[in-house]
Parts: structure tokens; C-alpha cells; sequence
């Protein structure tokens, strides 16, 4: 069977699978986006960034808790430098997403690069970590992560912009903001395929929880180390463990 | 439109800075380490950051009450978590935990509080 007329036309078509299919899979996050939007959207005006400055921050920085960081510093009358530079330590962690990422992408084009940067936020991150897991779209990873952040990046500046102009008034009982914890859980846990990264999510979430009254989500990066190095004993005892059992 | 509408310029400044400071972040390893193998100890070692960061963003988030842990307050939404991560690990998917963990967590508050 060749078709050399029809391949392209094939490639084409599962490219726009795998970006329908990113897309689809991100829609049940959109209502998760919502109360942190609002209170981004309202905390930036707040901040005096106007409402347009709302709007580019949540469009440009696309990071709602450096935006929340960002904001209150300024609204503090913190010097404008440090501002900048506390928003940008909580966003430190996205580093150990880019290096995931670059891991599994290879012969792209520096376009290609500048778009996987681009809307690299935790959500888009922990579907490609799935979709990667579970070897689907090998083919075409670039499309089903724009197709994720498709549905994502308005979503993201739609709320800012509704908290800009209308305020963060979702009813308190309804605990929308819950489903961000919830949407983690529910990535993560299928991840956990070996002893090493559930030690490292015990140790992590033990030291998320400990280290959480340091400055500037520092206890993110700290319990990503903490998590990390866990992971990596665990790995060691039970290679040792092993090479005994294939000894004796 | 107002100048209210249209922001300050340190506010600009700080808008700009941070969008371009988080892209450099978010490019750092993807613009120069794409398609470049890692050592394969360090490969692991992101393997294992990766659930270790995102539990100890969940945590807090769970079990924390205006920054401090408060279980009296909080055990509905860990029992909530937990419903949502028994969900995922028995048939994964994203909107079959997240509503078995509300739908729990609304439960509980409806029959308790």
C-alpha cells in the first residue's frame, strides 16, 4: 500500500487529531479557571494596572499565582524590581517543566520551541506528561499541546478580564476553586507507576505542607528537591535490593 | 475610557517584565536542551519532581485554611481528595474524579455542616 499523494494528507489530518484531542481533553478544566481568574482579574485593577494592564498580564504572563504575587507586591508599594522578581520565583518550578519537556521533543524548529515555551503553564505540562506516558500522538505532541492551551489561554484571559471589569463574586458555597486540587489529583495519580515517584509525591506533599510559610512558594522548589532526592533513594534500595536478591 | 482603564506605566513595566522573565524561564531548558540528551540520572530525577511538586502544591491547598492546616475545617475536602484520587487511579480521566470529588465534598457539607 503506497500512496505517496495521500501521506501528507494523512499526517495532516492526525495532527489535527491530536490537537481536537487536546482540546477536548482541557475543556473539563475551564470551570476550574474561573474563581482564580476572577481574583487575579480584580487584585491586577486593584494594583492600579488598569484594566487593560488586567488583561495583558493574564495574556502575557499566563501564571495565575505569579500574577496574585506580582499584584500584591505592587498594591504593598514594594519597589517595582522586587515585584518582578517575586513573581518570577514562583514561577522558578516551570524550569523543571521545560526540562521535562525538552527530553521527549526533538527536531524542532526554534518556532516549534518558542510555542511549547509559550503556553507551558502546569495544566498544558500535566497533559503532555500523560499523553507522553501513556505514548499517544507521538506523531504530533506540538498539536495536542496547542490544542490543550487552545481551549486554556482564553479561558485564562476571559476570567481575568471578567474579574476585571466585574469583580470575584461566585457564590462562597459553591467552592469552585476546590476543582484546582481535584484537576492535579486526578493528572498526577495515574503518573505514580513505580515506588520511587510515590515516595517522591509522599515526601513532597509532606514538605509542601511543612515548608508552605516560606517567602515566595520557595517551599514548591524545596519540595521538589526534597521529593527528587526521596525518589532517587527509594530507586537505589531497590536496585540493591535487586542485585542481593539476584545473588543469593 | 478613563487613565484608570489604561494602567501606569510602572505598572506596564511590571507587566512586561514579568511576561518576559516567565518565558525565559519556560524556554530555558525547551530552547536549549531540545532533542539533547540529559544525564539519565537527572532524566529520573525530573520523573520524580514532577509528582513530587505537584503534591506539595495540592497539600496546602487541601488541607490548609487561610495558611494554616486546619483538619477540623478541612477533612471534608481531604476526604474529597482522596474520592478524587481513588477515582483516578480506578479509571482515570480528568471529569469522572473531579465530580465524584465534589459531588463528595458538597455531600458532606450538606449533611454535616
Amino acid at each position: 500500500m503506497s500512496h505517496q499523494g495521500s501521506l501528507p494528507t494523512a499526517g495532516e489530518e492526525r495532527a489535527r487529531d491530536a490537537f481536537i484531542a487536546g482540546f477536548k481533553q482541557c475543556v473539563v478544566l475551564t470551570p476550574s479557571y474561573i474563581p482564580f481568574g476572577l481574583v487575579c482579574g480584580v487584585a491586577a485593577v486593584q494594583a492600579g494596572l488598569g484594566e487593560l494592564g488586567a488583561i495583558a498580564l493574564a495574556a502575557f504572563a499566563f501564571a495565575g499565582s505569579s500574577q496574585a504575587v506580582l499584584t500584591q507586591f505592587i498594591a504593598s508599594g514594594a519597589p517595582l524590581a522586587i515585584a518582578i522578581l517575586s513573581g518570577l520565583v514562583v514561577n522558578l518550578r516551570m524550569a523543571v517543566y521545560s526540562a521535562a519537556i525538552s527530553q521527549r521533543i526533538s527536531n524542532t524548529t526554534r518556532r516549534e520551541r518558542v510555542l511549547w515555551a509559550a503556553f507551558l503553564v502546569d495544566q498544558t505540562f500535566l497533559f503532555d506528561e500523560q499523553r507522553h506516558a501513556r505514548g499517544l500522538f507521538k506523531a504530533h505532541p506540538l498539536a495536542f499541546f496547542l490544542g490543550c492551551s487552545a481551549i486554556l489561554w482564553p479561558t485564562w484571559i476571559a476570567t481575568n478580564t471578567a474579574g476585571a471589569f466585574l469583580g470575584a463574586k461566585l457564590p462562597p458555597t459553591w467552592q469552585l476553586e476546590f476543582t484546582i486540587p481535584l484537576s492535579f489529583i486526578a493528572m498526577v495519580v495515574p503518573l505514580l507507576k513505580s515506588s520511587g515517584q510515590t515516595g517522591a509525591a509522599i515526601a513532597g506533599g509532606a514538605a509542601g505542607a511543612l515548608l508552605f510559610a516560606l517567602p515566595l512558594k520557595l517551599g514548591l522548589i524545596a519540595a521538589c528537591f526534597i521529593g527528587a532526592m526521596v525518589g532517587l533513594v527509594i530507586d537505589a534500595l531497590l536496585a540493591m535490593r535487586a542485585v542481593r536478591g539476584g545473588k543469593s | 475610557m478613563t487613565s484608570q482603564f489604561w494602567g501606569t506605566p510602572e505598572g506596564w513595566i511590571a507587566i512586561v517584565g514579568l511576561a518576559i522573565g516567565t518565558f525565559l524561564i519556560r524556554y530555558s531548558f525547551i530552547g536549549f536542551f531540545a532533542g539533547k540528551r540529559l544525564p539519565p540520572k537527572f532524566e529520573r530525577a525530573l520523573q520524580l519532581a514532577v509528582p513530587a511538586i505537584f503534591a506539595a502544591i495540592v497539600v496546602p491547598l487541601v488541607v490548609m485554611n487561610q495558611s494554616q492546616v486546619d483538619l477540623n475545617a478541612r477533612w471534608p475536602h481531604m476526604v474529597a481528595a482522596l474520592v478524587t484520587g481513588l477515582v483516578a487511579w480506578w479509571r482515570g480521566g480528568m471529569m469522572l474524579p473531579i465530580v465524584a470529588g465534589m459531588s463528595t465534598l458538597y455531600l458532606i457539607e450538606f449533611v454535616f455542616r
